[in-house]
């Protein structure tokens, strides 16, 4: 049969609610039958009146068949009865199978969430060693950086002092008239030149910086 | 009650059109002939809610209570009914055209709509009433009250049993046996 390949589990649940709606399906069957079972004896009786209306009351055939019809509707009452219990319970049972599905559901997220939280447990530890992490980074951030600033503003300096001597040199020099075939005037080259060694001697410290800073280097790394 | 005349007013005119009741030589016309008398009984078939009908034309139901339709195939009205042999050229045209199926020796299952749109409105009503997922028996699919205002209610238990099977192939349904029977389908 079909039904052998198809993926579609069948649960014992699933096998009760048959058998619990395959009764409620005999009781419904029973109503019915008792129902037209009423109707046609009713039919009978009305017949069996009209056919004898001064007997008739008297007839026990008429009497025997009013009881049968009480009988029967009695029964048919007791059917009803069943049918709704049979009813709740169908229904309890669908209903117990939607809240089995619910816990499972629920069992299933908290498993989830105490796997997740399992996860954050090495957090305070890492939390620790990032702090730590952090000072350290920060203590070599401050040894870098007050050892780096005089450097750099040695380089400063420096740059500076190049670029003074860069334009305030070409400004000096390269405008002076040519002195060729000038008559000499002795106070004024002797100025000129004072100022040409004062330079000299300001390299000669920039340099001697520069070494220092070479010197110190090593230490910091 | 004059039944041939609910018959003859039932179908279309062509039901009183004597030739029709004579099995006719020419290859063509008999052609056409069995595709009319099968629509014939596709009709007959609907406008009475005939699920089964029996070899001889008559309408089969699972009640006691015999029909009181005559056969089809008699038209007392002009007179005329089809000759046995003739009547068995129909049924096997119409299992032919798959709109019959043979249920047992001498009774036909009627197609008036084909296995598979019956199986989707099966399909249809479950989705509609919320019955996925769920145990129902064949007879409360057949004969509950929940299914008084569908086209299958009332549907003869083999023919529902056969669209259930093709909702299983399709993998959308498995049936719930008892006893050796099938009692319930499971519909996802």
């Amino acid at each position: 049969m079909g039904q052998k390949g198809s993926k579609i589990e069948v649960t014992k649940a699933d096998k009760a609610v048959l058998q619990l709606k395959i009764s409620k399906d005999d009781l419904h069957r029973y109503t019915r039958r008792t129902e037209l079972l009423i109707n046609n004896e009713r039919q009978q009786l009305r017949h069996l009146l009209k056919e004898d209306p001064k007997n008739g009351k008297k007839n026990p055939r008429v009497r025997l068949i009013l009881k049968r019809i009480h009988y029967q509707s009695h029964l048919l009452d007791q059917a009803a009865d069943q049918l709704i219990n049979l009813e709740n319970m169908v229904a309890t049972v669908e209903f117990k199978l939607i809240e089995q599905q619910f816990i499972a559901g629920l069992k299933q997220g908290n498993d989830v969430l105490t796997k997740l939280n399992k996860e954050f447990a090495g957090a305070e530890d890492l939390l620790d060693d990032v702090q730590e992490q952090i000072a350290y980074q920060e203590e070599i951030d401050q040894i870098l950086s007050t050892s780096v600033v005089g450097g750099f503003e040695d380089e400063l300096d420096r740059e500076l002092q190049q670029l003074d001597q860069e334009v305030n040199g070409s400004q000096n020099l390269p405008e002076l008239p040519s002195t060729e075939g000038l008559p000499a005037i002795q106070d004024s080259k002797q100025g000129s030149e004072s100022v040409k060694q004062g330079e000299i001697g300001e390299e000669a410290k920039q340099e001697k910086a520069e070494e220092e800073e070479r010197r110190t280097e090593p230490l910091l790394a | 009650m004059t039944e041939p005349q609910t018959i003859t007013a039932q179908l279309p005119p062509i039901y009183s059109f004597p030739p029709l009741y004579t099995c006719q030589p020419n290859a063509l016309i008999r052609q056409q002939q069995l595709d009319t008398w099968c629509e014939l009984i596709l009709e007959f078939a609907k406008t009475n809610k005939a699920w089964c009908m029996s070899q001889e034309g008559t309408i089969v139901t699972n009640s006691e209570q015999a029909s009181s339709i005559p056969s089809i195939f008699v038209n007392e009205q002009i007179q005329r009914s089809a000759a046995a042999p003739f009547i068995e050229e129909i049924w096997s045209k119409m299992l032919q055209s798959e709109k019959a199926i043979r249920s047992s020796k001498s009774t036909y299952i009627i197609l008036w709509k084909s296995l598979d749109s019956w199986s989707s409105l099966i399909l249809q009503w479950c989705e509609s009433s919320g019955k996925l997922n769920q145990v129902i028996t064949l007879y409360e699919l057949t004969e509950g009250d929940e299914t008084l205002d569908w086209e299958f209610h009332g549907m003869d238990i083999e023919l529902c049993e056969k669209c259930l099977l093709k909702l299983c192939d399709r993998g959308r349904a498995t049936m719930l046996k008892d006893q050796g029977k099938v009692m319930g389908v499971k519909i996802v």
